[in-house]
């Protein structure tokens, strides 16, 4: 009775000090989602049909093909032509050189004149809208030749991709995941700040001064954590989905256990860092190094396998790695509970989780005998 | 009846002794006042007396129970205000206060105690906003929710306003009401004077002279300082000051311009032949004054050291 009212307290506390703490929503929540959006924006950059070039058509003088072909052109649905109507070479290049136009097209100048040409800023030459648009021309010059020959086309061309999970895998499943496992990860990393200031304070000797059972509070911390981030999840999810159309497969087994051993592991290392560092500022600059090591080095934003092949052996050794990994079979690929390589990620975890624990509290156990 | 034995306390940090020596024993329902210069170890006396430091030696007895045995148990019966200002910033008076009052079995009413620490009317502020003062009140709160028999208050008053400073006073001597013990620490000397039934002086690690304030100062010794001052300025001074030196009551005189001391062990006789000089002379006294003695005399006077603040 009286536990379980002391134990209700300690929690309240810990939650009114998560929600009361600025620095909370805005590395818990906000960080993340504002993170989130940037990178999904930049890197998804949308499906096909919205892809759109910006091109105009040059035509010196009407005539019969170039109006044949300007209609055939506009067809095509990814270019977006910015005058209805050509304009002359002039005008084009200067749209051109003022990047309104990502190319400009010029039409034949005169009937019977079959050639089509192809303006580009010179700084753009290389770049894939430049090579789409080139490619999308050759393609259609190649079609408008077969059919003056009138031929039939003999081979052709389909493309499928292919991936270990579900058919409809997108970078934006991918980027969600990493995404919640990279919050959940930094909550953890940086969210143990709290102890430094509680020990700077002589609030942890302060509570051990009276018969409070610490072992309740901990747990009582730890337990606010994990509803911390769950909500992190939740929130996270329901952007990636409703937002940016990500698509989820949910093993819920899987899930619960990388969430648990992965949110476990990573407050243990954010534990063991508080330890050590005196100040807040020297517990953030800890928490902050770690934390910008792991999110490009685990496969959060890239997978893994397109870093340079020096680097990989880094990855292989970070928790984040793992616990990104597992929270993909658990979210996007559901390969289920089962999965003989998602053990060997909640072992390394474990292993993370365990040594920085012990670490933590022999540091803390000598500190306090030590410490004034 | 004594409630806490504490016998050849010694502590040292790497080469620094901190605590040498000390011996005392609490007595029931007083308030047992530590004092003593900046690092004479008073907070590390304090912190293994709560439990907190480990002593290198010695023998701390809470009416036959020790920290090694009865951890728990003493922990039920002390309540402790530590010097650092160790609450949740972000949580209320009132929500720290409840949740200290849920580690203990029988908490007095935390309602009472907002009231008795004079926070009612801040209960539902955020900690971080309120004054040192408002704090200071709430830590000794703090110390009280678990209604113990015996409280550790560590410098309860330091850097705080004269008023501030009387409110903890009134929390002090209110809680002497209540019967319960309060060791205090302080390096106020009025302060101690003014609140301790029992004052222990602590100079470099060991106890001084121990008793109560009145009974400190009466084992001074009995010579006064009495200060004079003229209307008819230095002239006059300086033949008073000719005239004191001839007296037998008078041990000493030291005189700046028309200021004028003298040092006496019979103060009603020197005043009454020193004024009998002066109607004669017709010299005007503009001030006359007895030095009181305090506890800042007791400690010069068994440390040979002069007190700061």
């Amino acid at each position: 009775m009286s536990v379980m009212n002391q134990f209700k307290k300690m929690f309240m506390t810990q939650l009114r000090m998560t929600l009361r703490e600025k620095q909370a929503w805005f590395w818990g929540i906000f960080f993340p989602v504002i993170l989130m959006v940037i990178f999904m924006v930049i890197f998804s950059g949308g499906s096909d049909d919205d892809f759109k070039v910006k091109v105009a058509a040059v035509a010196e003088q009407s005539n019969e093909s170039s109006n044949m072909m300007l209609q055939q052109l506009k067809q095509i649905p990814v270019f977006e032509w910015v005058e209805e109507e050509p304009v002359t070479r002039d005008y084009a290049e200067t749209l051109v050189k003022d990047k309104d136009v990502s190319a400009a097209i010029v039409l034949p100048s005169a009937d019977g004149d079959t050639s089509l040409s192809l303006i580009l800023n010179k700084e753009d030459e290389q770049n894939s809208t430049s090579m789409a648009v080139i490619s999308i021309l050759n393609e259609y010059i190649q079609k408008a030749n077969l059919m003056a020959a009138g031929v039939e086309p003999v081979f052709v061309l389909n493309v499928e991709s292919v991936s270990a999970g579900s058919d409809d895998l997108k970078y934006q499943d991918f980027l969600l995941t990493g995404m919640i496992a990279l919050s959940i990860a930094q909550g953890g990393l940086f969210g143990m700040v709290d102890m430094v200031e509680m020990r700077r304070k002589g609030l942890l000797k302060r509570l051990r001064m009276t018969p409070a059972k610490m072992g309740l509070f901990g747990f009582s911390d730890m337990l606010m954590r994990l509803v911390f981030a769950m909500f992190q999840i939740i929130l996270l999810s329901l952007i990636g989905v409703y937002v940016f159309g990500a698509t989820l497969h949910i093993d819920l087994v899987s899930l619960l256990i990388i969430f648990l051993f992965g949110s476990l592991a990573f407050n243990a290392i954010g534990y063991f860092f508080s330890s050590f560092s005196k100040t807040t500022e020297a517990y953030m600059g800890i928490a902050n190094i770690a934390s910008f090591l792991m999110m490009f080095l685990s496969g959060v934003f890239f997978p893994i396998e397109t870093m340079p092949g020096w680097l990989q052996p880094v990855s292989k050794v970070l928790p984040l790695t793992y616990f990104v990994s597992g929270l993909r079979d658990g979210m996007v690929y559901a390969t289920g509970w089962l999965d003989g390589t998602f053990w060997l990620g909640i072992g390394v975890l474990v292993l993370w989780g365990a040594i920085t624990f012990l670490l933590g509290s022999l540091l803390y156990r000598n500190r306090s005998i030590a410490a004034r | 009846m004594t409630v806490l034995e504490v016998q050849n306390l010694r502590k040292s940090f790497g080469t620094v002794q901190a605590v040498k020596d000390i011996s005392f024993a609490v007595e029931a329902g007083e308030i047992f006042t530590i004092i003593g210069p900046n690092g004479a170890g008073k907070t590390t006396t304090l912190e293994m007396i709560e439990g907190l430091v480990q002593p290198d030696g010695g023998h701390i007895s809470y009416g036959g129970l020790s920290w090694d045995k009865d951890a728990e148990a003493i922990k039920k019966m002390i309540g402790v205000q530590p010097q650092s200002e160790a609450m949740f910033d972000l949580l209320t008076p009132q929500e720290n206060l409840e949740l200290f009052a849920s580690f203990y079995e029988k908490p007095m009413s935390v309602i009472e105690i907002l009231d008795m620490v004079n926070l009612t009317e801040h209960r539902n502020k955020k900690v971080k906003v309120l004054s040192g003062g408002q704090r200071q009140r709430l830590a000794i709160g703090l110390a009280m929710v678990g209604d113990p028999k015996i409280l550790f208050l560590d410098e309860p008053t330091t850097g705080l306003d004269p008023q501030a400073r009387r409110n903890i006073w009134d929390i002090v001597l209110a809680l002497k009401e209540m019967g319960k013990t309060t060791i205090l620490t302080t390096h106020y000397m009025d302060e101690a004077e003014k609140l301790s039934d029992r004052v222990c002086i602590v100079d470099a690690g060991q106890v001084v002279t121990l008793d109560s304030p009145a009974a400190l100062i009466d084992r001074l010794t009995k010579e006064r300082e009495v200060r004079m001052t003229f209307i008819d300025g230095e002239a006059a001074a300086t033949q008073v000051e000719q005239f004191a030196g001839a007296q037998s009551a008078i041990v000493r005189t030291e005189r700046t311009g028309k200021d004028l001391k003298l040092w006496t062990n019979q103060p009603e006789d020197a005043l009454h032949v020193l004024f009998g000089f002066t109607k004669d002379q017709g010299y005007r006294v503009d001030q006359v004054s007895i030095r009181e003695m305090s506890l800042e005399d007791v400690f010069i006077s068994f440390t040979g050291k002069e007190w700061r603040d």
